[in-house]
């Protein structure tokens, strides 16, 4: 398999084309489709979405990636078994897919904001005492003795502002 | 080795809290004070750590092993011990005799 081939962007526009083109050229087998959020975690701009298809026998496949702002064309109609895929991605990144099955899959809806973006907070980091922010007293004969507080430790991957002062 | 069970060696562990810091499930709490250990001849007093407790709490542990391999002294082990089921959660709750490594409970 040419890794150079596997990997392939295409712009949204040219989305359902690409995929409908691989289909064409036998690459019949849906595997999967995804969101992967790759801005930082106070930007909401842009989710990328993957899809990989194969070919029946496993022998050749190819990765295809795009960026969304915030809605992209459905391809359930070319490739069925995209169709969950899609629902889930639509309720776990907030992409809308045009012309997709627009019911929710595992959520209920009205739930908030879609977890699986990175400006998303996750609660339990928010309520939960970080435990690696303890510093450890010097005592000499039970006594306290001199200050050890050393530049205040964050936990790697969370924000500043979610943590509680 | 199976990888089932993270074990403490108490003896080699320096209180540092790499491993506390690290964990991305936030299951590790180490309680540690530094004690000023006088050396004859020296001129100040040394600060020695002192582990209070370290407890693993097998409820949020998801076994990914980056406290073992962030232990400056490997001080953390996969071990063949498992973490037992429990009826409520404090149980998972695991502390340094809890943690022995197999060979040596």
């Amino acid at each position: 398999m040419n890794p150079d081939f596997l990997w392939q962007e295409v712009h949204p526009k040219q989305w359902r084309n690409k995929i409908s083109e691989l289909i064409d050229s036998g690459f019949i087998y849906f595997d999967f489709l995804t969101g992967v959020d790759r801005e930082n975690v106070n930007s909401e701009s842009n989710c990328e979405v993957i899809a990989h298809l194969a070919q029946p026998d496993l022998s050749d496949s190819r990765m295809i990636f795009t960026q969304v702002k915030s809605q992209l064309a459905s391809i359930a109609d070319l490739a069925p078994a995209s169709s969950w895929y899609e629902r889930e991605c639509a309720e776990m990144y907030g992409i809308t897919f045009t012309g997709g099955d627009s019911r929710p899959l595992l959520r209920h809806e009205g739930l908030g904001r879609p977890p699986l973006r990175k400006s998303v907070v996750l609660a339990a980091r928010v309520l939960t005492p970080w435990p690696g922010g303890a510093e450890s007293e010097i005592k000499e004969d039970g006594r306290k003795m001199g200050n050890v507080s050393r530049r205040r430790q964050r936990p790697p991957g969370v924000p500043e502002n979610w943590l509680k002062p | 080795m199976k990888h089932s069970f993270i074990a403490l060696l108490e003896d080699k562990c320096t209180s540092c809290m790499l491993c506390v810091r690290e964990c991305p499930a936030w299951c590790i709490h180490l309680d540690s004070h530094t004690v000023a250990v006088t050396e004859e001849g020296a001129r100040r007093p040394k600060k020695v750590n002192v582990l209070d407790s370290f407890d693993i709490d097998y409820s949020l542990c998801m076994y990914c092993g980056v406290c073992i391999d962030v232990c400056p002294f490997d001080a953390l082990a996969w071990d063949e011990h498992r973490a037992l089921a429990t009826t409520n959660r404090e149980d998972m709750f695991l502390g340094i005799e809890d943690l022995r490594p197999s060979d040596r409970s």
